[in-house]
């Protein structure tokens, strides 16, 4: 039985991934997860400088699902590279980071310092440009083939991911945008901006008063998109939103997933990751097939 | 694990009793568990509870229903199973052998600090504080633990009229703040008025903090709080602070 996939230049001995900002850095599963099993480990999104983050609240519960803005805390690059990544390259796995910026030159600074250290690199977009006053360049189609065509040409080994927002007004643009331009592979679904109101002190739930909605919730809508992005394009996709199943991790592969991330389904069972790469193999067999490959984009219809 | 007992003891309070497994890791006073229904997404995510007492077969949380998933882990029969996860986070740390231990407990606050009795028997003072004397909880339960019991209510309803911080305030008056070593957790409020009083007078105090939580493993920063040193997590950096972090 086949389980590997490729993204890009990357070859991952499963399809299962973590989603970025859900697994920390690794080592705050490794308790319940042989990092070993994982087809991949996706890292918290890392900035050039540490990131304090947003004030609390920072999450907030919502039915089958989760708001959260955390504002990207992280250790920032350096922390990373001295003490976060030589802990993930005691590994078999790929290791996928997730980077994030203020400018077009942090992403490729960042990327700059990141390549043909790791696996592959994953952009995420759905970021303020402070050059541009403020505009995300998820919102904005120029803005973002600049951006991830500069980053194109700065990296030169690793894998180039770019994750997709579903609040883009084209998703399946931005993913033909991607192609065009030479990225290796889109991510998609980021979370949905959401909110939710406390009636009875009529203040937001999250100090930030938007935050990204995940979880089981969203999960329709990230297999509608992965399904009309593969229609659209050759490069592969890491599906994810509200994974919770390996029946879940299917119905993305068969809408043209090549691989998946597991997000918010790690808050709610640490071990979650290796019962859904058990479960695949479960279903394989079931099903009498030999190659996972066989199943991206099978939807018939 | 299996639900053993869970038992009302107000109209909005209960005792949940989970069995323990013979290998599990058992808490240390101040850490917590994250509880959830074992099948389901809503309630999605685990809920944080202290530890609130416990032998080598089973553990015990005092719960308030508050919500959803509290009012959810009311309705579990003996039999049914809940997930759990833990022992997480920090606890509180001994103390020094000369120094009096003051426990300060608000409201439901109490299931956090109650277990600091189990050890040290008899060695606590205890201040116990609440709305009104029908929820002041276990109160008889816990005077033959500790070596002296105070309790507060906002209503006057029993004991010292008024709340546990300005209970507090008049102690002090009686007691050298350099002898004792304070363990606290209650509302917000409390710990706010407290942490002026605390750090006014320089005691030596550990606060146990609560946030709104996912993972319970320091992969989220979901729980952050604001310290001195920056954002912390509580359920790695907590829930027990030391008031000079804060």
């Amino acid at each position: 039985m086949n389980l590997e996939v490729k993204i890009g230049k990357m070859t991952m001995k499963n399809p299962v991934t973590t989603a970025s900002g859900t697994f920390g850095y690794g080592s705050e599963y490794a308790e319940f997860v042989d990092l070993n099993l994982l087809g991949a480990v996706t890292v918290k999104g890392i900035s050039l400088e540490p990131r304090e983050g947003n004030p609390p609240p920072r999450i907030y519960e919502t039915p089958c699902g989760m708001l959260n803005s955390i504002g990207l805390q992280n250790v920032g690059l350096k922390n990373f590279l001295d003490e976060k990544l030589p802990y993930l390259k005691g590994f078999d796995t790929r290791i996928i980071v997730n980077i994030l910026g203020n400018t077009i030159d942090e992403y490729c600074e960042l990327s700059s310092a990141l390549d043909g250290k790791v696996d592959a690199i994953e952009l995420n977009v759905s970021c303020p440009n402070v050059k541009k006053g403020g505009v995300l360049f998820s919102n904005n189609n120029d803005m973002l083939r600049t951006l991830i065509k500069e980053v194109r040409t700065t990296v030169k080994t690793s894998t180039v991911i770019v994750k997709l927002s579903p609040a883009s007004a084209d998703i399946v643009m931005q993913a033909r945008i991607c192609e065009e331009v030479g990225i290796d592979a889109v991510s998609m679904i980021n979370t949905i901006p959401a909110m939710a109101i406390d009636i009875h002190s009529r203040r937001p739930r999250l100090s930030n008063i938007i935050g990204g909605l995940s979880g089981p919730a969203i999960r329709p809508i990230g297999v509608r998109m992965v399904w009309e992005t593969h229609r659209a394009i050759n490069i592969p996709i890491i599906a994810m939103g509200g994974i919770m199943t390996a029946e879940d991790a299917m119905e993305y592969i068969l809408a043209g997933a090549t691989a998946v991330a597991i997000g918010t389904a790690n808050f709610v069972k640490p071990t979650v990751t290796l019962d859904i790469i058990e479960g695949m193999k479960k279903y394989m067999l079931i099903h009498g097939i030999d190659d996972i490959n066989s199943l991206i984009g099978g939807l018939i219809c | 694990m299996e639900v053993i007992d869970n038992r009302e003891i107000t109209d909005n309070v209960f005792i949940l009793r989970l069995e323990l497994t013979e290998n599990a890791l058992k808490p240390e006073p101040g850490q917590f568990y994250l509880l959830r229904p074992d099948s389901g997404y809503d309630p999605l995510l685990g809920r944080p509870f202290s530890a609130f007492r416990w032998n080598n077969d089973w553990i015990e949380f005092l719960i308030r229903k508050t919500g959803r998933g509290t009012a959810l882990l009311s309705t579990f029969r003996p039999g049914d199973h809940i997930r759990i996860l833990g022992p997480l986070g920090r606890s509180f740390p001994p103390h020094s052998p000369h120094k009096t231990p003051v426990v300060l407990a608000g409201g439901i606050g109490m299931a956090s600090v109650y277990s600091l009795t189990l050890k040290h028997k008899a060695e606590h003072i205890f201040i116990y504080g609440a709305k009104s004397a029908t929820e002041l909880l276990l109160t008889e339960d816990i005077r033959p633990r500790v070596r002296e019991l105070y309790l507060c209510t906002d209503d006057g309803s029993m004991g010292f009229q008024g709340n546990v911080v300005e209970f507090f305030t008049e102690f002090l008056k009686k007691t050298s703040s350099h002898s004792i070593v304070v363990y606290a957790c209650g509302p917000e409020k409390m710990t706010k008025s407290l942490m002026e009083i605390l750090k006014k007078y320089n005691i030596e105090s550990y606060l146990s903090l609560e946030e709104r939580m996912a993972c319970g493993l320091g992969a989220c920063m979901g729980c952050a709080k604001d310290t001195k040193t920056g954002m912390k997590r509580v359920c790695m950096e907590g829930p027990v602070f030391n008031i000079e972090e804060l």
